[in-house]
C-alpha cells in the first residue's frame, strides 16, 4: 500500500459571513450594500500525521473540525498554509487525490438512496476502477467485519443510522485508501452500534495499517481508539499529542474520596482542596506534580482516623471542559 | 473515453431503473405532462384560427416552431435533468455535491449523469405531435440540405437551454434565492422561443439576438425551412448559425460553471 504522511503548516481558513440588517429597509439595503465579518474558522493550524496513525480530532461545535476535514478532503480550498497528503494537495489536484482517500460524513451518505447496498458498492467499484479480484476479496472480509449480510439487498433510504454507516464505511474502503478521514463516525448511534464501529476502525487502522483521522466529540471514541488527540477550539490547536499527556499538562486534578471513622466539624489538610464534605465522607482534590497521593494520604492519616479511601484518576471530560473554559477566560 | 461513457451509461440506467420502479405512477406522470402540455397547443390553436395566425404566421407554420422548440426542450430537459437548477441547488444544500466531489470522476460528468428523469418523455412526445400536425399543413419544400440541417437545428436548441440549465445551477453557488429569476430566462426564453420573434416589441428581441442570441436558434432557421422572407434583412447565413451558438453557449457556460466550482470549493456552504 501507498504510504502517505499528512502535513499541514499554518492552516488558515476565513469565512466571510453576510451581516443581515433588520427591517424591511435593512434587507434592500443589505442588497446593495452588503456587510460582511470575517469569521476565523481554522486560524493557523500546523500538525504531521504519520502512516498508520488512529488520530482523534476533538472540538465542540462550530470549532473548526469539518472545516479542517473539509480542506484535508479537498472539498475546501484554504485561505492560507499548505496542505500535503502523501504526493497530493488536497484541493490543487483533487481528482485524482480522492482516488487515494476514504472519506465517510457522519450525516452524509455517499451511496445511492434508491439502491440496494450491494449495488451502490458495484457502482463505486467501476467509479473508483477496482480490479474485480480486488473487490471481491475487500467485500468478503468487510462483509463479515461489519455483519452486512442482513440488509445488503436493502435500500439505503430503508436502513437503520448504524447500518447505513456501516454500509458507508465499507464504501469508503473498497478501493484500498491508505488514509481514511471520518467525520463524526459514531454521532447517533446506540451504545452497541458503536462500540462495532469503533472495533471496525482498529481493525482496519491495525490489520491494515490504513491512518484514520476521526473527528468527534464523544470522548469515549477517543479514549477507545485514539492514541493520539488533537483537541481545537475557536480555529486553534490548543492540544496535540497522547491521551495520558493531556491529562498531565493540564494537570487533571486527581481526587482522594475517604471515609472517616468519625464524624469531624472541618477538614483541612496541606496540598489539597476540600472539595465536598458531607456526614463522615470528604472529597480531597490535588493537582497532579504538587503532591503524589500515598503522601496526602499520609497527611490526612496523621489527622483524622481514615476507615476507607479510594483515589479517583481525573476524569478527562472534565478536564477538556477545562481547558475550552480557561480559553474563553482567556 | 470508453472508461467515461461506460460510467454514464452506468449512473443514467441507475436513474432510469428508479423511475421504472413504479410502473403505473410513471406511466400516470408521463401521460398528464401530455395532456397538460396538449392543451396549452389545443388552446393556443383555437386563438391562432379565431384570428387566422400570429404576425402573418399560418397556424401550420407556427405549430412547425413550436413544435420543434418543444421537441428540443423536452430533450433539453431529460438529457440534462442532473443540472436542472431546483435540484441542483438542493444537491449542493443537503450535500450530495460535495459526495460527488470525493469521487475521482469529472464532476461535470456526474452532475450531468446525477437524474435522468424519463417523464420528460410526455412533453417531447406532445411536441413531436404538434410538430407533425404543422409539417403536415404547410408543404416545406424539402432539400436535401434542409434534411440533413433540421436535425443540427434540434442540436443546437439543446445546447442552448443546456447551457441556461447549467448557468442557473452554477448560480446556485452564489445563492439559492435567485433561482425563480434564472427560470424566468430558461422556461420563458422556451416559451418565447416558441413563437415568431418579429411579434414581439424590437427591445426584447434586441435582447434575443445580441444578449441572449436566442433568435439564431429559433427564428432564422425556421424562416430558412418555411421559405419566409427575413423582415430585419439579416444575411442569409443567419440561418446556419444554430449549431454553432449553440455549442458557443454550451462552451461559455461550462466555463461560467467552472468559475462557480472554484468558488464554491473557496467559500464552502
Amino acid at each position: 500500500m501507498r504510504r502517505m504522511p499528512i502535513v499541514v503548516r499554518e492552516l488558515k481558513k476565513t469565512y466571510q459571513v453576510a451581516l443581515q440588517r433588520r427591517g424591511a429597509l435593512g434587507a434592500l439595503r443589505s442588497l446593495v450594500n452588503r456587510k460582511t465579518r470575517l469569521v476565523r474558522a481554522v486560524d493557523g493550524i500546523s500538525f504531521e500525521i504519520a502512516p498508520g496513525e488512529l488520530v482523534g480530532y476533538l472540538g465542540p461545535n462550530g470549532a473548526g473540525k469539518s472545516t479542517t476535514l473539509k480542506i484535508l478532503t479537498g472539498l475546501l480550498v484554504p485561505t492560507s498554509g499548505e496542505v500535503q497528503v502523501g504526493e497530493f494537495v488536497p484541493w490543487r489536484q483533487r481528482r485524482s487525490y480522492v482516488a487515494h482517500i476514504g472519506a465517510v460524513f457522519g450525516q452524509r451518505t455517499s451511496l445511492w438512496w434508491d439502491l440496494p447496498v450491494i449495488e451502490s458498492l458495484e457502482l463505486l467499484q467501476h467509479i473508483y476502477d477496482v480490479a474485480p479480484g480486488k473487490f471481491r476479496h475487500n467485500l468478503d472480509e468487510f462483509r463479515k467485519l461489519l455483519d452486512l449480510d442482513a440488509f445488503v439487498d436493502t435500500p439505503v433510504r430503508s436502513l437503520s443510522l448504524g447500518q447505513r454507516m456501516r454500509a458507508d464505511l465499507c464504501a469508503a474502503l473498497l478501493h484500498e485508501p491508505p488514509v481514511l478521514f471520518l467525520d463524526e463516525p459514531t454521532i447517533g448511534l446506540d451504545v452497541v452500534a458503536k462500540e462495532r464501529i469503533r472495533q471496525f476502525i482498529r481493525h482496519i487502522n491495525q490489520q491494515r495499517g490504513v491512518s484514520v483521522v476521526l473527528t468527534t466529540h464523544d470522548l469515549s471514541d477517543v479514549q477507545k481508539l485514539c492514541q493520539r488527540v488533537m483537541i481545537i477550539d475557536k480555529g486553534r490547536l490548543l492540544f496535540d499529542g497522547q491521551l495520558s499527556k493531556l491529562q498531565e499538562r493540564f494537570g487533571g486534578r486527581r481526587q482522594v474520596v475517604v471515609d472517616f471513622g468519625e464524624r469531624y466539624e472541618a477538614v483541612q489538610v496541606e496540598g489539597a482542596e476540600v472539595t465536598q464534605h458531607e456526614g463522615q465522607r470528604a472529597t480531597f482534590e490535588f493537582e497532579q506534580g504538587t503532591i503524589s497521593a500515598s503522601e496526602l494520604i499520609g497527611r490526612i492519616s496523621a489527622r483524622y482516623r481514615i476507615q476507607d479511601l479510594q483515589v479517583r484518576e481525573p476524569d478527562i471530560e472534565a478536564t477538556i471542559r477545562r481547558i475550552y473554559e480557561q480559553r474563553l477566560l482567556g | 473515453m470508453g472508461r467515461i461513457f461506460g460510467l454514464y451509461r452506468r449512473l443514467v440506467a441507475i436513474r432510469i431503473r428508479a423511475q421504472m420502479q413504479d410502473r403505473s405512477s410513471f406511466l400516470l406522470e408521463t401521460l398528464s405532462t401530455v395532456l397538460v402540455s396538449g392543451v396549452t397547443f389545443v388552446t393556443l390553436a383555437l386563438v391562432i384560427q379565431r384570428f387566422e395566425g400570429i404576425g402573418g404566421w399560418s397556424l401550420g407554420e407556427i405549430a412547425f416552431l413550436y413544435g420543434l422548440v418543444e421537441v428540443s426542450f423536452g430533450l433539453m430537459d431529460m438529457i440534462f435533468s442532473g443540472f436542472d437548477p431546483r435540484d441542483f441547488g438542493n444537491r449542493v444544500r443537503l450535500g450530495t455535491f460535495d459526495q460527488m466531489l470525493l469521487r475521482p470522476v469529472d464532476i461535470t460528468l456526474q452532475v450531468f449523469s446525477s437524474e435522468f428523469i424519463v417523464r420528460r418523455l410526455g412533453r417531447i412526445a406532445q411536441g413531436a405531435v404538434v410538430l407533425a400536425v404543422g409539417l403536415h399543413l404547410v408543404e416545406i419544400e424539402w432539400t436535401a440540405a434542409k434534411v440533413l440541417y433540421l436535425p443540427l437545428v434540434m442540436l443546437g436548441q439543446i445546447a442552448f437551454f443546456g447551457s441556461l440549465f447549467i448557468i442557473g445551477s452554477t448560480i446556485t453557488f452564489w445563492t439559492v434565492e435567485s433561482i425563480e429569476v434564472i427560470n424566468i430566462f430558461t422556461y420563458g426564453g422556451a416559451e418565447m422561443m416558441s413563437y415568431p420573434m418579429h411579434i414581439y416589441p424590437d427591445w426584447l428581441r434586441r435582447f434575443f439576438t445580441y444578449l441572449l442570441p436566442a433568435i439564431f436558434l429559433n427564428y432564422y432557421p425556421a424562416l430558412y425551412f418555411l421559405n419566409k422572407p427575413d423582415p430585419f434583412g439579416a444575411p442569409g447565413w443567419a440561418a446556419f448559425l444554430s449549431p454553432l451558438v449553440g455549442a458557443g453557449m454550451l462552451a461559455l457556460s461550462l466555463a461560467i460553471w467552472r468559475v462557480g466550482i472554484w468558488h464554491y470549493q473557496s467559500t464552502g456552504t
